[in-house]
């Protein structure tokens, strides 16, 4: 009887948690888009990211927001303040003072400009018997920039982009007047023709960063 | 009790003074060759490497090759290059060669001058290399060359060392090398230990990378550069660079070096050249031996039927782009011919005649279908093809080594199957491409076992590779002649013909090198310092170089054919090959771990980090 007492009182033990190192999960969330002029920046799936730090504690280290293809982030945070940091190697211009900070009490959103080198205005797809012809418009928005592909995209996902396409198709570069209509026709291949529909995109990149500035993707019913 | 401590006396000091028998004090470590040599030892084995040294795993992350092993590592197949890839940032082994620096100047007084002077030399250099690493990695580093000793006066900035400018570094491991090497001369007989060549040839590597960098760099769209030069290196310096790297190549060239040629089968001859200890090729490599210090690179990469252990084979699985970058001996360029321009198969007679005169190096680095490897022929045949509707349909059973009964119809019995080394496009531990590595596995007796385990070198420089960097630096001052003549020599011993380019480009010497010194952690740093690495890599899942593909041979089952019995080749993408190589800018430097900067203030992020 003493042995199974002084048994229980050491299993006992096991159960004993600690209050102290056990924190509340953050409950607040910061929310919001990558915006150019109001417009929402579409990026590469899993591709740029931001940074939030905090300051005020005596070593730092970043929380990484990743962005949805269409723009979006959301990060689980403790109120608090933050600065959250536009890297480079993104679409759009690293700025020199590349920090904002962020007050965030509850559900905060933020919409964050950005400065893209490049970006599409007006995308339009039509189906037609050759394919599918994708009108729209290029702007420069850096004037230092140069241009290096404007490309059309299809794919049977709706995350498409340069790295994960069914059918890319270039633009010709010298036909490109910048504010000027252009469109770019997608003959489609077998593997795209019998489908119900596609998801189409298109992707402008500058020479200066390995990322391309996207439109928001569309389905495009070929039913 | 009280009484017996009555008894102790204590009248002999010295009794308290004795040498400790478990203890090497300063004045023993720093008089004894031996013991000194031992502590050097265990520098050496601590060199750095990304891909190299038999790292299987780093070997499969690029465009040569993908993983084929255990399934608990695909994600080898399936990640793109994060922001601190090849992140390398070792102060510790700094600090502790700073220290025997310090310490064999303040206690090795019963040395030798010369001996004192070697081991100085030996330390420096690998100090060197391992600045090398770093520079190649994470840009200009700070450059530390004494102990750093807190004060405990409250103020840590003394401590706080800057990072210097990329160039400097480079010019630091210039200085550093032209310094000692006299001093190494004493070890020129050994391949193992620093010697005067050693340093010469890490000179001619590093002057190299210091002027492709300063080159190409600035011939980016946005070259990739820090305020304070942290990263970049001025264009105006590339030509000083490139003449020190051709200076130190031809110093090497002149010294008794030569390729090796022991073996008349060329093939033959480029496995044997890395996998003998013979010969006067390689100029300083990292030993093993059998039952001292070995290693598991066989054990690993044994092809499948030929293993002598269970549980693994078949890890790297080289890829087509790779094996497509072996030129022909007639000059032709490598794309092996699968299909006819009408679209249909091209039929082969023999399983390995697609291979027919290819560079001899492919057979020394490759083991493809109808090869042998230690005398026994491989089985590598992805299935039957049979004439249906007027077009092939491939068939791959359902067992490895099967042979074909009735299962397709009575008509088509009889042969194997599908092959006992694969290829399959989904299991682990046969190859997911069609291909094997021969380079760096050894034939060794038992060498694929781990109770034995491989005990082959791996060569820290050869040169093959000295040839390739003079070439280079030859054609970047504009003496063409000179470079055309080192890559010709190389060339010949590959099998090609005298004089075989005549028309020597830039393409032609980066193809060079990835043949020539592949899986030998080349390719990577290659790819960054011609900054064309985001071009390779460019994470597009329709790029056959950024997506390792493979090559299934198949048997024609089609009696009365003339084409019955012959070979076909299917281009294929792996099912285990998840994810495009993906290269961004911020690779080029990878990022300076964020624990790094709280510590040191003065330390400049690198550009996109």
């Amino acid at each position: 009887m003493k042995l199974l007492s002084s048994l229980l009182a050491c299993i006992s033990l096991l159960f004993v948690g600690c209050e102290y190192d056990n924190y509340e999960a953050p409950k607040s969330t910061l929310s919001g888009r990558i915006v150019y002029e109001g417009a929402p920046v579409g990026v590469r799936n899993n591709g740029p990211q931001l940074e939030l730090w905090q300051d005020g504690f005596p070593l730092r280290s970043y929380i990484p927001v990743f962005l949805n293809q269409d723009g979006s982030f959301a990060a689980s945070l403790f109120d608090g303040t933050y600065k959250l940091v536009r890297k480079g190697d993104s679409p759009w211009l690293q700025q020199a003072a590349d920090t904002i900070l962020v007050q965030v009490k509850g559900n905060t959103h933020l919409d964050l400009p950005v400065m893209p080198y490049f970006t599409i205005s007006n995308p339009s797809f039509q189906q037609n018997d050759k394919g599918i012809t994708a009108n729209f418009t290029v702007n420069k928005i850096v004037n230092t920039a140069n241009l290096q592909f404007v490309r059309l995209y299809l794919g049977k996902s709706i995350l498409t982009d340069q790295g994960q396409q069914e059918l890319r198709v270039d633009a010709n570069l010298s036909l490109i007047s910048f504010g000027q209509p252009v469109s770019i026709l997608a003959t489609l291949p077998d593997n795209l023709k019998n489908l119900d529909y596609v998801f189409a995109r298109i992707g402008v990149k500058s020479t200066v960063s390995n990322e391309y500035y996207y439109t928001q993707i569309q389905k495009i019913a070929l039913k | 009790m009280f009484a017996v401590s009555l008894l102790n006396s204590c009248n002999h000091d010295d009794w308290f003074d004795r040498e400790s028998k478990t203890l090497i004090t300063d004045q023993q470590l720093w008089n004894d060759p031996k013991l000194l040599t031992s502590l050097v030892a265990n520098y050496y084995d601590r060199l750095p490497t990304l891909h190299g040294v038999f790292n299987t795993g780093g070997m499969t992350e690029l465009d040569d090759a993908m993983w084929s092993g255990h399934r608990d590592q695909n994600w080898r197949n399936d990640f793109q290059f994060g922001d601190d890839y090849g992140r390398y940032w070792d102060y510790g082994l700094i600090r502790d060669l700073n220290l025997s620096l310090e310490n064999i100047a303040k206690f090795s007084t019963q040395l030798s001058d010369a001996q004192r002077k070697q081991y100085n030399a030996e330390i420096r250099f690998i100090r060197a290399f391992v600045y090398f690493e770093l520079v190649k990695r994470m840009g200009g580093v700070p450059i530390v060359t004494t102990q750093l000793i807190y004060d405990f006066s409250g103020d840590p900035t003394p401590l706080q060392v800057a990072r210097s400018k990329e160039h400097e570094v480079y010019d630091f491991i210039y200085q550093e090398l032209e310094e000692i090497k006299e001093d190494l001369a004493a070890n020129n007989a050994s391949k193992t230990r620093a010697n005067k060549y050693a340093a010469l040839a890490l000179e001619s590597r590093a002057m190299l990378y210091a002027a492709s960098i300063a080159k190409y760099n600035n011939l980016m769209a946005s070259p990739i550069t820090t305020a304070g030069g942290e990263v970049g290196i001025p264009a105006n310096m590339a030509s000083a660079y490139y003449s020190k790297s051709l200076a130190a190549s031809k110093e090497i060239i002149s010294a008794p070096f030569a390729l090796y040629t022991e073996n008349a089968d060329k093939g033959a001859n480029f496995y044997d050249m890395l996998n003998k200890k013979t010969g006067r090729e390689v100029i300083f490599a990292k030993d093993y031996a059998t039952s001292l210090k070995v290693h598991r690179f066989a054990y690993d990469n044994i092809v499948r039927s030929l293993t002598e252990d269970n549980e693994s084979s078949s890890t790297i699985s080289p890829s087509l782009s790779f094996v497509e970058s072996f030129d022909y001996l007639d000059g032709r360029k490598g794309t092996l011919h699968t299909k006819n321009t009408d679209g249909n198969y091209v039929a082969y007679p023999h399983i390995d005649a697609i291979f027919a005169n290819k560079d001899a190096r492919l057979y020394g680095t490759v083991i493809y279908p109808g090869s042998a490897f230690r005398g026994r022929s491989v089985s590598i045949q992805a299935g039957v093809a049979i004439w249906n509707n007027n077009k092939y349909q491939l068939h791959a059973a359902a067992q490895l080594g099967q042979q074909l009964k009735e299962e397709l119809g009575k008509e088509y019995a009889g042969g194997l199957w599908t092959g006992f080394d694969g290829p399959l496009y989904d299991a682990q531990d046969v190859s997911n491409t069609g291909f094997y590595i021969r380079k760096f596995v050894s034939d060794a007796p038992a060498a694929s076992t781990r109770g034995t385990s491989a005990a082959n070198w791996w060569p820290w420089f050869r040169l093959g590779e000295i040839y390739l960097n003079a070439a280079e630096a030859a054609f970047e001052l504009g003496q063409v002649a000179d470079a055309t003549g080192y890559v010709n020599k190389l060339r010949e011993r590959a099998g090609f013909p005298v004089n075989s380019v005549t028309n020597l480009t830039m393409d032609i010497i980066r193809n060079e090198r990835r043949v020539e010194l592949a899986f030998e952690d080349h390719r990577f740093y290659d790819l960054k310092r011609w900054r064309i690495a985001h071009l390779v890599w460019d994470g597009s899942e329709n790029d056959t170089n950024a997506v390792v593909y493979g090559l299934y041979p198949y048997r024609i089952a089609r009696p009365g054919h003339v084409d019955d019995g012959k070979f076909i080749f299917e281009r294929v993408r792996p099912a285990r090959f998840r994810r495009a190589r993906f290269f961004r800018m911020a690779n080029y430097y990878a990022s300076i771990s964020q624990d790094v900067i709280n510590k040191n203030p003065k330390i400049v992020r690198n550009p996109f980090h």
